[in-house]
């Protein structure tokens, strides 16, 4: 999974529109990640096809689409964090190790 | 006061998108474009800026949303034709496109191949594409429209030569491949250029995302 995708996954546990999305990724990471506009839009529809993400209807804002987490993009998420936990424990073994030497 | 502006651009991504920020810096912001014409009103140098984008490749409910989408996001967008089709009547086709993004129909998708859009400076840069994928998916597509060019350049050029074909005198049909090796130079430049930048990219891709 790529890091976009991840932090898209991760910017829609609640409904939240492409703006919003976009927002909250620069917010978490201190402004390290900036998604353009156009691969955040390629990034939503892709999850959406894969039905990791879905468009979350409510009447009162018809004009921003909002999208929010599947149970398959959930699986996913998680699938992701645990391959993440993975990596950041064997490149602490290994680094720290290296640096105590 | 408005102006209105003469230009056709061969290199319609980077060069189009260049001048139209050298308008803003000088203080003209755009207010609407036709085929050949640009019209712009006055405003603070600086004040805006530009960026270009190919939706040529694209069908035009997904082009038409695409444009939605980032007029959601905030920006101003208007759309712009590219002159790069080869056309039968009101049907066009693009044959560098994909899928329904083939057949662009006049009123619908045809003329409507580039968006241009618009926001305020902020100090950060105006990138639409900060993935490497996705830049990549991206100038291929570019590269697709610009290849076509020249091959079709090609086949025109080699047509000329095919007895009884031209009904023209030997120094016109001169004048039309001198015309035709012009156009051929045009197309070319931006095609190598895009091939170059996807080649980068690719190795790029092997150790970042």
């Amino acid at each position: 999974m790529t890091e976009t995708t991840f932090f898209v996954l991760l910017a829609v546990y609640k409904p939240n529109h492409g703006y919003g999305i976009m927002q909250f990724i620069k917010k978490e990471t201190n402004g390290r990640v900036v998604l353009g506009a156009g691969t955040l839009y390629g990034a939503i529809n892709t999850l959406v096809k894969k039905k990791w993400i879905a468009p979350f209807d409510d009447e009162s804002n018809s004009k921003k689409k909002e999208y929010l987490i599947t149970h398959i993009g959930k699986q996913k998420a998680e699938e992701e964090l645990q391959r993440i936990e993975e990596v950041l424990q064997l490149a602490s073994t290994i680094i720290k190790g290296d640096r105590n030497r | 006061m408005s102006i209105t502006v003469f230009r056709y651009f061969f290199d319609f991504l980077d060069g189009q998108e260049k001048w139209l920020n050298r308008m803003a810096k000088d203080g003209y912001r755009l207010k609407r474009c036709g085929k050949l014409t640009y019209a712009f009103d006055e405003c603070a140098p600086n004040e805006y800026e530009y960026a270009v984008e190919f939706v040529g490749n694209q069908a035009y409910s997904k082009a038409k949303d695409y444009r939605k989408y980032l007029e959601s996001m905030g920006f101003r967008t208007f759309t712009k034709n590219i002159n790069l089709n080869f056309s039968y009547g009101k049907v066009r086709w693009r044959p560098y496109a994909k899928g329904m993004g083939q057949i662009a129909t006049s009123p619908g998708g045809f003329n409507k191949e580039i968006l241009i859009l618009e926001k305020r400076r902020d100090g950060k840069p105006f990138e639409l594409h900060t993935d490497i994928h996705n830049k990549l998916s991206i100038y291929k597509t570019v590269r697709r429209a610009y290849a076509w060019a020249v091959l079709m350049i090609v086949l025109l050029g080699a047509m000329t030569f095919i007895p009884n074909v031209l009904s023209v005198s030997s120094p016109m049909a001169w004048c039309l491949r001198i015309a035709l090796l012009i156009f051929f130079s045009l197309f070319v430049i931006p095609t190598v250029k895009y091939s170059s930048l996807v080649k980068y990219l690719k190795e790029e891709s092997k150790i970042f995302e």
